[in-house]
């Protein structure tokens, strides 16, 4: 090969060594500026706080016969140091675990041995050496339910009621539902969608509300920006990368009614999060009533996952999967929630499962409702099924909320 | 600590309890800041073996039931002051006699802004008469001349003013004309003392509430011309608080200056049955109302202000408001441990506690 004839070739270069330093040279010169920013003091800027800022978050609070203990997370920007703790207009001895020294980002674990009345509210002030009081409260006091047989059966049946029954119970529509008219079916699919952004907007209200609680350090959200683009982009290119595999028709509706159930169950995972923790802290809030208004409102969800595929006739073996994906993770959810509660993270579930059933809306009008409206137009059924989807929502949701 | 108005109920969380909703329900579960999630699996029931357990804590796990205390110990040397030796500081000042034949006293008096470790690892911002809280107790004879020079260390404007009967050029209140103090200023307060009995001094300067919060104040005691019955043992005890975070609310309660520190396992006061005992007890504490004093297993006389020589009541239990203070006297008549303590429970479980220790 004549080398030296050859034209250098047009287009995109390797990155060659000379690229890659060019590369870092702003990032050396950054390194530089934040070195005389911290050598020199604030390079003239007085940066020194009148007061320490200091926060922190707190996560479980576990309750044992005669013992309050405490986990401490330090979000402030430096180091904080416990000094003292008082438990109800009370000072109280406590034991602190690693150290009452805690540094940025890293947690403690305190134990009060404290005589606790079930049912009664507490509220423990951790002062800092700066201070500066940190308030955790114990709205009810009650005995933290610990892993064990029993509440993991309790949480699991309490998943089964609320996340997998009714996820089934509305899939038991599917045979009435075949016997409808093409318009009638549009009508499904709208309200589908209502219900499925209703939810999204329910999950993503929670998450804000839940994250607008968290530490400055946690931003909360932005968690709910990354949940929520995160998996619908995902969800999304998951879904294009299955069309463009080129199945049927009906493998295609087949992969639509997965793909709302992955939806409805991510979203149902968050709630059985919420419910979980809420068990956690007091069966008492968990009456009757709510389970079942649970049942009705999550029933509706099973209807969304079967309008798909109305027009084929799926195995009972995929429709028992279909429920499982839909309903199941609500089990999953009461266990993380009622076990290793942790609000980042449930927050971050809140919003994989607002993000996931915007996605699976989006999909189903983009996808189905476009492309039947191409055949025929019927603005009607699809105003009247998005409503009619949120309101359905909206009335079974005045039941229980 | 949000700690409630005297006749409030306790704190409770925002949510009703009753409210049986989903939205109450997602918010009991994720809501606030440190609600009762749940445990993680495996968490041990007790505190590792690096962990940092505090003496207190394994004492009374150990002996008896746990009782409110604070962990550790403040740091007296670096404070400046301790309170078992603040007990018995009568300070009588530079004496010497006047041309007229009068005794003077001469002080000098610095308030100086300073940080005080107030409970172990905690410091607080406090204003200071000589860097110690409470500060000096004057001591001295009815018909003395007292006279004390204040100077500013303080970056504030400060003053004392002294309860008892003066000029009102003495007073420290309304303007530098009458003892109100700028920073590096300062002034000679001096008048006779009158008349005999219990009295205190505290900062005038508006905002008042602050300037006493901060810690501004100490005992004034003028004896009378004939001297009271000998006592086997004279403390003063001077009940004040702590508002901490500036919340208008005291976080913790207090007798001479330091939380607990006359507690059982602590620094406890030591007693022989059958002694004297004078108690010279002042109440300064700022935001409540009202302060009290309860002796455990014994009656006390009590001379209220300390203004006569004769008892009006003989009672385990008084009631003060701030300023009000007043004279104790007793004898225990069996050895044992006997707690003294505000009868506020609050109060006492925040820090305003104490125990005798009565040997035979």
């Amino acid at each position: 090969m004549s080398a030296p004839a050859t034209p250098a070739p047009v287009g995109p270069r390797k990155p060659g060594l000379r690229t890659i330093l060019l590369f870092c040279l702003p990032i050396l010169l950054l390194a530089g500026v934040i070195g005389v920013f911290v050598f020199t003091n604030g390079a003239g800027l007085n940066i020194t706080p009148a007061v320490p800022v200091e926060s922190v978050q707190f996560g479980q609070t576990i309750l044992r016969p005669a013992e309050i203990e405490l986990h401490l997370r330090n979000t402030s920007p430096k180091e904080i140091i416990v000094s003292q703790i008082n438990v109800n207009e009370a000072t109280w001895p406590y034991a602190i675990s690693p150290s009452r020294t805690v540094p940025r980002l890293g947690s403690a674990v305190i134990t009060l041995n404290y005589h606790w009345v079930q049912g009664e509210a507490y509220e423990i002030t951790v002062f800092s050496s700066n201070s500066i009081p940190f308030n955790v409260s114990v709205p009810v006091a009650t005995t933290t339910a610990l892993a064990s047989k029993g509440t993991l059966w309790s949480f699991t049946l309490i998943g089964i009621y609320v996340g997998i029954i009714p996820v089934a119970l509305g899939m038991f529509w599917l045979p009435a539902l075949k016997r409808l008219g093409p318009r009638a079916m549009m009508f499904l699919m709208a309200a589908t969608v209502g219900l499925l952004v209703y939810l999204g907007l329910d999950a993503t209200t929670e998450a804000l509300e839940i994250g607008s609680t968290l530490s400055d350090a946690f931003q909360g959200t932005g968690i709910v920006g990354i949940g929520i683009a995160g998996t619908f982009l995902l969800l999304d290119a998951i879904s294009s990368r299955q069309r463009s595999i080129g199945r049927s028709e009906a493998g295609q509706r087949m992969t639509f009614a997965t793909m709302i159930a992955v939806g409805i169950g991510l979203h149902n995972l968050g709630e059985g999060l919420a419910i979980g923790a809420a068990y956690a802290v007091g069966a008492a809030a968990l009456g009757t009533f709510l389970v079942v208004g649970f049942i009705l409102q999550n029933i509706t969800e099973g209807l969304g996952i079967i309008v798909p595929i109305l027009r084929d006739r799926p195995k009972l073996r995929s429709l028992a999967l279909l429920g499982l994906i839909g309903g199941g993770p609500a089990i999953a959810g009461t266990w993380i929630g009622g076990l290793v509660y942790s609000q980042p993270l449930s927050v971050l579930f809140l919003a994989i499962g607002a993000g996931a059933v915007f996605q699976v809306a989006y999909e189903i009008g983009k996808q189905m409702i476009w492309k039947d409206c191409a055949k025929r137009q019927m603005p009607l059924e699809v105003f009247g099924g998005i409503v009619t989807g949120m309101l359905i929502l909206y009335v079974t949701g005045v039941a229980i909320k | 600590m949000d700690r409630p108005s005297q006749d409030s109920a306790p704190p409770r969380s925002s949510e009703p309890r009753q409210a049986i909703s989903r939205r109450s329900l997602l918010k009991a579960g994720m809501g606030g800041a440190g609600l009762v999630g749940a445990a993680a699996i495996g968490v041990s029931l007790n505190p590792s073996p690096g962990a940092d357990v505090q003496g207190p804590q394994s004492e009374h796990v150990h002996g008896r039931h746990v009782m409110p205390a604070v962990v550790g110990e403040v740091d007296h040397a670096r404070n400046g002051f301790n309170p078992t030796e603040l007990l018995t500081d009568f300070d009588a000042g530079k004496i010497s006699v006047l041309p007229n034949g009068q005794t003077l006293h001469e002080y000098t008096f610095a308030a100086l802004d300073k940080a005080i470790e107030v409970v172990p690892g905690l410091e607080f911002a406090a204003w200071t008469y000589n860097g110690r809280i409470p500060g000096p107790t004057i001591r001295v004879r009815e018909g003395d001349r007292v006279r004390i020079k204040f100077v500013n260390g303080s970056d504030h404007e400060h003053s004392i003013h002294f309860h008892g009967i003066h000029p009102g050029n003495m007073d420290g209140v309304f303007d530098a004309a009458s003892g109100v103090v700028g920073p590096g200023g300062s002034y000679t307060y001096e008048f006779d003392a009158e008349p005999f009995g219990l009295h205190l001094y505290h900062c005038h300067t508006p905002p008042l509430s602050k300037h006493i919060a901060k810690g501004l104040y100490g005992a004034f005691i003028i004896d009378p011309k004939e001297a009271r019955a000998k006592a086997d043992h004279e403390f003063i005890m001077v009940m004040s608080g702590y508002d901490v975070d500036f919340d208008g609310k005291n976080d913790f309660y207090v007798v001479n200056g330091i939380p607990f520190h006359y507690d059982y396992g602590k620094n406890p006061i030591k007693l022989r049955v059958g002694e004297l005992v004078r108690i010279f007890l002042v109440n300064i504490l700022e935001f409540d109302p009202i302060n009290s004093f309860h002796l455990h297993a014994n009656f006390f006389h009590y001379y209220p202000t300390g203004t006569s020589l004769q008892p009006n009541e003989f009672t385990d239990t008084i009631a003060l408001m701030q300023g009000q203070r007043g004279i104790l006297e007793f004898r225990y008549k069996h050895p044992g441990r006997y707690m003294f303590h505000a009868h506020k429970t609050e109060f006492a479980e925040l820090g305003w506690t104490g125990v005798f220790e009565v040997e035979a």
